[in-house]
């Protein structure tokens, strides 16, 4: 996934960019590049660069608590603020033998109910449930913009304004409201997640069917195509690799989405509840490993939906 | 833009508009009276329900007529209409379901407390914007910026940073704000630093993907001319990284405020809208929180269109 | 609407009806500020089994003409009657294939699939569509390419996929507006034979624009020389070229009389 993630805020310069001009960004069309040299390398010595580096930080970050201790007289079973830097309970930073060991034991047995994998995958499932839904919705409305001249013109201001409304300050309230209409479980934090993931795919699908260029149109009408025709053989697949670019935004503010709203409910399993657990508890290499986990799953879900981009959109070029 | 048809139809419009505003007003204010739910039959608030609709639907009528032509009402009054008819319609509809404010606050008692709040979200909003979001903000592009340039100048570093940053720029704040709260502190500067983080990924990347956009065709020219590389980053890629640039900036802007508002669900010192958002929630003060969320709103738009300004100014000619 | 391609003896032209009928058309385009006289007082009657190209400067009218044909916009004046109905009637009964200026293909499709959406789109027999795709595609020179996709295809290749797409469906009448801009000189030249034979041995009406006077003349049974400003119809001439023709018609004396003929009229519009 050398072009992974950054897929999404790729855009094209100027021109081609339809009549909905909100936030959303535009797929890459052409090929640009066809043989790279590998980037093992340099990303191998970026790394080696960033782990050489965490270890003086770690160390100046941990003295301060480290002395604190000392002074306060507990047994760190070393001498000096330097040597206890990195046997802190609960250190700023953890060192990496810290996190190590809370790697290991949050996720020993991977699938009970306090591991981070277990928890990772709820609250995937819940993002992904919320996408799905998101897209249903996203192309209904995306079709009633395309179709209505009317809707578009008293909606889509709305619709480009609602993705500067913090629509996760929304999640707490909306957990509470949900929970009082008895809907529970896995499904209000898909909802949430849905509620979140919609707008950025309904921009994106209606950018996507309206693409077609006129010639196009015009070439189906001179089969007098009918409607359903028209948008099943030459507007739906125009418009799949604008759903998966706005798929892809919409997924890390979906999976935002799921996590805050586990973190207001009454949450039984996800990443959420864990952060929420670690949190109180200050428990600091456990956010660490749960940290690790969420920028994994986040990663995961861009990395499957563009998966499902080169099955689905199988025509387009290989980046 | 012929003159004949449109002025019956626009006076229909106008119509339809206003009778069906002031009838939502007017059962709002009707409902007004009967403030405890007891007194309602269970029947009547249906009644109600049933005139709010057929209000309603008159005005999707109105709305339909006012979007006709291509004048500047027709695009305008739609959108204003659609957001005000709305509003009536929630508030009359609140106030027959006798909903108390500790579940939905009508929109009149979200307008109260952005009154009498109005010291404590000045505050708020001042940290969370100001001092959080924007002062991220600015270090994140700056950096993004920054490094993006050493990047071009630097294959190496290119291949070894951009896919990290293409990979980080999918991962959830969430999993990030609670380590670095715990690591800087509580203060302000914890959430500055996670909203530079989230703003400096997209900037580095399509500042990056900016630079390497130049045609081919318009180096070949300056270098044709024998031109320096500090001419031909001046007159050439610099100038064609801008819109990159921007778009990255456009859709950071409101996204910034968003980050800071949940990085504050991770814990503050008592201030900003994201604070007062979960301190409200958890005592059922909804009306401050939708203020709040108002608030947040009005500021996120804002943001993003004195972006878009500071845009069109940079780049004329464009759109 | 099968019309099938094989060889029927070329019947001479200017019999029975005709199949495309111009009279006094005119079409004005709104633009900020003002209109746009794309094409007015037009008049040309088209036989069916003729081989009519439109010659004339950018911005003359051409594409506009075409497309009134084919019912894509409508008039503001005059009559149009298409296969002895209206446009509209003549769309509608699926009676043309009209190839565009650009290729417009389906970048999703590949090259078969974009040759056999008319078929697609008409529901005809499922189990022919592709055999009727290939024997196009095997016309055009692109038997090979079936299942490339339309980016891995130069410019002029995806010019002649969107010619096959245009005659999978046996349409007796072509419209086909400059569908070989793109090409080089050529492959222009081996297309044009084909044409030629396509349409002499299926009876076809086509309707052609071009840029290149040689092209026309080397194609045509009459040139429809248009002038630009309001568009309008310059002058007709007629190319009495025997046919079958082929490279040894380019030099026949005749052909540089009438191209001669069209190069003064093209002229005179430009003064
Ligand atoms: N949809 C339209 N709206 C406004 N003006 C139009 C429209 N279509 C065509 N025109 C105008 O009508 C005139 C004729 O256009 P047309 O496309 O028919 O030219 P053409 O002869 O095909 O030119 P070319 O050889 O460049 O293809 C031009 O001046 C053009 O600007
Ligand atoms: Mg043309």
């Amino acid at each position: 996934m050398s072009e992974g993630g950054s897929g999404k805020w790729v855009v094209g310069s100027g021109n081609g960019q339809g009549r909905v001009q909100g936030m959303t960004t535009l797929p890459a069309s052409t090929p640009r590049r066809v043989r790279r040299p590998s980037n093992l390398l340099p990303m191998l010595a970026v790394a080696v660069f960033a782990a050489l580096i965490y270890w003086p930080v770690m160390l100046f970050a941990n003295q301060g608590a480290a002395q604190k201790a000392l002074d306060s007289g507990a047994d760190l079973g070393c001498k000096t603020a330097l040597a206890c830097a990195t046997q802190l309970r609960n250190p700023v930073i953890p060192a990496p033998g810290q996190f190590w060991v809370g790697m290991r034991s949050l996720s020993a047995q991977p699938f009970s109910a306090t591991a981070a994998p277990y928890n990772a995958l709820v609250t995937g499932g819940e993002t992904l449930l919320g996408l799905g839904l998101a897209v249903v919705v996203g192309l209904a409305l995306a079709t009633l913009l395309v179709r209505s001249r009317s809707f578009e013109r008293a909606t889509l201001p709305w619709l480009v304004a609602s993705q500067t409304v913090p629509v996760v300050a929304l999640a707490p309230m909306l957990a509470v409201l949900l929970g009082q209409a008895g809907v529970q479980g896995f499904l209000p934090k898909a909802l949430i997640a849905a509620y979140i993931a919609f707008f950025p795919v309904t921009i994106g699908m209606a950018q996507g069917l309206r693409s077609p260029d006129p010639l196009q149109r015009d070439l189906m009408q001179t089969y007098r195509a009918s409607g359903p025709q028209t948008f099943l053989l030459l507007q739906l697949p125009a418009s799949l690799p604008y759903l998966f670019t706005s798929l892809k935004v919409a997924a890390t503010a979906a999976l935002v989405g799921s996590i805050v709203a586990e973190i207001s409910t009454i949450s039984f399993s996800g990443l959420g509840k864990m952060l929420a657990e670690n949190s109180r508890a200050s428990d600091t290499v456990a956010l660490w490993v749960i940290m690790v986990y969420g920028a994994a799953l986040g990663i995961a879900l861009v990395a499957l939906i563009g998966l499902l981009e080169r099955a689905v959109t199988r025509w387009r070029p290989v980046a | 833009m012929s003159l004949e048809r449109p002025v019956p139809r626009l006076a229909g419009a106008w119509g339809a508009l206003g009778l069906s505003g002031l009838g939502l007003a007017g059962l709002s204010l009707l409902l007004a009276r009967q403030e405890a739910p007891a007194q309602l039959g269970p029947a009547q608030p249906g009644l109600w329900l049933v005139g709010i609709t057929a209000l309603l639907l008159l005005g999707a009528v109105g709305i339909r007529q006012s979007a006709q032509g291509e004048g500047h009402p027709a695009r305008t009054v739609p959108a204003a209409a659609t957001l005000i008819l709305l509003v009536l319609a929630a508030e009359a509809a609140l106030r027959a379901y006798a909903v108390p404010t500790g579940l939905i606050p009508t929109p009149s008692k979200v307008l109260e407390a952005l009154w009498a709040a109005r010291t404590v979200l000045w505050r708020d909003a001042l940290t969370t914007f100001v001092y959080e979001a924007l002062l991220g903000f600015v270090i994140g592009t700056l950096l993004g910026l920054g490094l993006a340039l050493l990047s071009v100048r630097l294959r190496f570093l290119e291949r070894g940073l951009l896919p990290y940053a293409a990979l980080l720029s999918s991962v959830p704040i969430v999993a990030l704000a609670p380590v670095v709260i715990k690591a800087v502190g509580l203060g302000v500067a914890s959430k500055t630093i996670i909203v530079a983080v989230t703003v400096l990924f997209p900037v580095l990347i399509n500042a990056v993907r900016g630079l390497h956009s130049a045609q081919s065709m318009h180096l070949d020219l300056m270098h044709s001319y024998a031109a320096s590389a500090a001419q031909t980053f001046r007159d050439v890629r610099w100038p064609s990284a801008l819109p990159f640039v921007f778009t990255a900036l456009r859709v950071a802007a409101p996204l910034s405020l968003i980050n800071a508002i949940v990085a504050e669900f991770f814990g503050t010192e008592g201030r900003g809208l994201g604070f007062r958002i979960q301190i409200e929630v958890g005592k059922f003060g909804l009306d401050v929180v939708w203020a709040a969320i108002v608030v947040a709103s009005v500021l996120g738009i804002s943001f993003y269109l004195v972006i878009s300004l500071i845009e069109r100014r940079i780049l004329p000619g464009r759109r | 609407m099968t019309h099938s391609l094989l060889p029927t003896s070329h019947s001479p032209p200017h019999s029975g009806p005709p199949i495309v009928s111009v009279r006094d058309l005119g079409m004005i385009f709104p633009v900020p500020g003002g209109q746009t006289v794309a094409l007015q007082d037009a008049n040309l009657e088209i036989m069916p089994g003729e081989f009519i190209s439109l010659i004339g400067p950018s911005g003359c009218g051409k594409t506009t003409l075409l497309r009134l044909m084919a019912d894509l916009i409508s008039p503001t004046s005059g009559q149009l009657t298409v296969n002895g109905g209206t446009p509209r009637q003549a769309r509608e009964a699926r009676s043309y294939g009209y190839v565009f200026q650009a290729p417009a293909l389906m970048e999703w499709r590949n090259v078969l699939g974009n040759v056999r959406l008319p078929l697609d789109v008409m529901n005809t027999p499922k189990d022919s569509r592709a055999a009727r795709a290939r024997e196009m595609l095997r016309l055009v020179g692109l038997e090979k390419f079936e299942r490339s996709y339309p980016w891995q295809l130069s410019g002029g290749m995806q010019q002649r996929v969107s010619i096959a797409r245009a005659l999978a469906p046996g349409p007796a009448l072509l419209f086909m507006d400059e569908p070989f801009g793109a090409l080089d000189e050529i492959t222009r030249e081996n297309l044009n034979l084909e044409l030629l034979r396509l349409w002499r041995e299926t009876g076809k009406t086509v309707v052609f624009v071009t840029h290149s006077i040689s092209e026309a003349v080397f194609l045509s049974s009459r040139v429809v020389v248009m002038t630009a400003r309001p568009g309008k119809i310059e002058g007709i001439v007629n190319i009495d070229l025997p046919q079958p023709r082929g490279e040894e018609s380019r030099e026949d004396p005749r052909f540089f009389q009438y191209a001669t003929e069209i190069r003064e009229l093209l002229r005179r519009g430009h003064e």
